[in-house]
């Protein structure tokens, strides 16, 4: 025992000679390793983070925020902001969706409909989601809901960010269904329709599921860009607010709401794929 | 030029008269029907068949004025090297292609797309990843509203299928994928059913198993098969006839006639007329199949 370095133990750890741990134990390991890297960092001050807060810290002020402690000023809690931030990215993500499925999938399996529609798609599709928020601002009237008044603009930027990834992932899957499925189906008997119906849809939706992951992540993170302009409430609003009032402990809870939240949509997404495609082999 | 318009038109709709009262029966649709069943529905006909991809200057002519009459119940192996065209002639009988030149008539009709008495099975299993086995074999009769239960059922247990209905496709091992891609076709219950090397992706057990099943299928009801393989032992185990073909352009070379006794099982392969047939058709293609290593080396 006493013979064999430490590299070596590490070496055999990794090649599997040591019984290595189970998956769970495997996540909970990443998950402590984040966080002691971050107390490293604070510990040692490493880049300037000893102006920033501890784990600890945040951990006890965090679980404070939980219990419905405000955050900012004017008392919204944690919930509210959340809510908010939310409420965007389901609604903007789930406009994107009712139209970019629709469209990815006609003009992904008709030339006429790609040709009238791909280019001017293709020419919108490098502009960043946030460069849209100027002209959203001026374009679209806030509502109001009770006494706060809510400006459309972040939830139309949530909706320019996730509309793409649907969209082009749609086309893509659309375009890829395999032409013997086609061919089968005809030499089965199905009209147009149900070729489509029974064949392209479903052959596509796996893609889809992919578009809605990827929109859903980027719904989080236009939402926050967008929330930091607009103003709130929501959490992009704490982060920036707290930012300017030199409050760093609101700012870590504000990304960890965003982290937090984000893991939890695309966790859904992920479920209500399998719900979808109960044929995929994974 | 209006007048040269009509005067086409009456042109055509004179031939197409003449073409009706042509057939012995004419006073109904029904009883055409009757006359072209009381001769056998399932014959093929290609006529002066030509195929080329590609456009100008980029041509690949992958079959040239082929000649092909296949009978009613008929059981047909097209044997041909790799890339010899034999997939373009039966996709051309499948309706998925239109022939460049020719013809190809099924019951003296030109064909004209696919169609459900025409049915397909392909290399690769086509199973729907997305429908369970039973939503897959029942798809055809679905899609032409007629499910016929009793017909379902019996193809699951001829196939051995029974106990698979909610699984999916990816669940069922490569023979039974290829039965329930036979149970589906049969489901429909079409008069031609057109095979591209169908078993080539099995082990040669599953294979030699799935060759006494389609036997089975096919000695049991009326059907024309048209089986395109690249197995001489296949091609003759099977056939009533082999059609060997010529590597690229493709034509028929040979047209081997198979006096087996019938019905067969894998075991013929030992008798001494097997042998005599596989040498001929070895032979028949060897030299096409060298031509076609050729080209495929030329075209690298």
């Amino acid at each position: 025992m006493s013979t064999r370095s430490t590299t070596e133990r590490i070496g055999e750890w990794f090649s599997g000679s040591l019984p290595s741990p189970t998956r769970g134990v495997r996540k909970l390991l990443s998950l402590v390793g984040f966080v002691a890297v971050w107390w490293l960092f604070y510990q040692f001050g490493v880049l300037n983070f000893e102006h920033f807060v501890s784990p600890w810290t945040t951990i006890v002020e965090f679980a404070g925020a939980l219990a419905g402690q405000p955050l900012t000023e004017g008392g919204n809690t944690i919930y509210l902001h959340a809510a908010y931030s939310a409420v965007r990215v389901a609604v903007g993500v789930g406009i994107a969706a009712i139209l970019a499925i629709p469209l990815g999938l006609v003009v992904g399996t008709s030339q006429r409909w790609e040709s009238l529609v791909y280019p001017a798609f293709e020419a919108l599709r490098p502009i960043p989601p946030i460069a849209w928020l100027p002209i959203a601002i001026i374009v679209l009237p806030a509502v109001a809901i009770g006494s706060v008044s809510i400006p459309l603009s972040a939830l139309f930027v949530v909706f320019i960010g996730a509309f793409f990834p649907i969209y082009t992932n749609t086309i893509e899957g659309a375009r890829n269904v395999e032409s013997e499925y086609r061919r089968a189906a005809e030499s089965l008997g199905a009209s147009r329709t149900n070729v489509f119906r029974h064949i392209v849809l479903p052959a596509t939706l796996p893609a889809i599921v992919t578009g809605l992951s990827l929109g859903v992540g980027l719904g989080w993170i236009t939402v926050v860009a967008a929330e930091l302009v607009t103003g709130g409430p929501g959490i992009g609003y704490i982060i920036i607010q707290a930012s300017r009032l030199l409050n760093n402990q609101a700012v870590v809870i504000g990304m960890i709401g965003v982290g937090a939240l984000g893991y939890a949509s695309s966790a859904l997404v992920v479920a209500l794929g399998r719900w979808l495609t109960p044929w995929s082999e994974t | 030029m209006s007048e040269h318009d009509t005067n086409d038109e009456r042109t055509d709709a004179d031939e197409r008269s003449t073409d009706r009262t042509d057939r012995p029966d004419s006073a109904g649709d029904e009883e055409v029907r009757s006359w072209t069943e009381s001769s056998g529905t399932g014959t093929v006909n290609i006529q002066d068949l030509t195929k080329v991809y590609g456009t100008d200057g980029d041509e690949l002519v992958a079959v040239d004025e082929m000649d092909l009459h296949i009978e009613a119940e008929e059981f047909v192996t097209v044997l041909g090297p790799s890339g010899c065209g034999k997939s373009t002639v039966m996709e051309c009988v499948a309706g998925y292609l239109d022939p460049t030149e020719g013809e190809v008539l099924v019951n003296g009709e030109p064909v004209d797309g696919p169609d459900p008495s025409r049915g397909v099975v392909f290399q690769e299993n086509r199973l729907f990843p997305w429908k369970t086995i039973n939503e897959n074999v029942r798809f055809g009769p679905q899609m032409r509203d007629s499910v016929d239960e009793g017909r379902i059922e019996t193809l699951f247990d001829q196939m051995g299928l029974e106990g698979f209905e909610e699984s999916y496709p990816h669940e069922l091992s490569g023979g039974m994928q290829q039965r329930a891609e036979l149970a589906r076709l049969l489901a429909n219950d079409p008069d031609i059913m057109l095979m591209d090397e169908p078993f080539s992706g099995l082990d040669a057990m599953t294979k030699e198993l799935m060759q006494e099943k389609l036997l089975d299928v096919w000695e049991d009801d009326d059907r024309t098969v048209v089986f395109i393989t690249h197995d001489v032992e296949e091609a003759i185990l099977l056939a009533d006839r082999v059609v060997v073909m010529t590597a690229r352009p493709g034509q028929v070379k040979d047209v081997i006639d198979v006096d087996l006794d019938r019905p067969r099982d894998t075991n013929v392969v030992t008798s001494d007329r097997f042998n005599e047939l596989q040498r001929r058709a070895s032979e028949s293609i060897h030299d096409e199949a060298e031509r076609a290593m050729e080209q495929a080396e030329g075209r690298a």
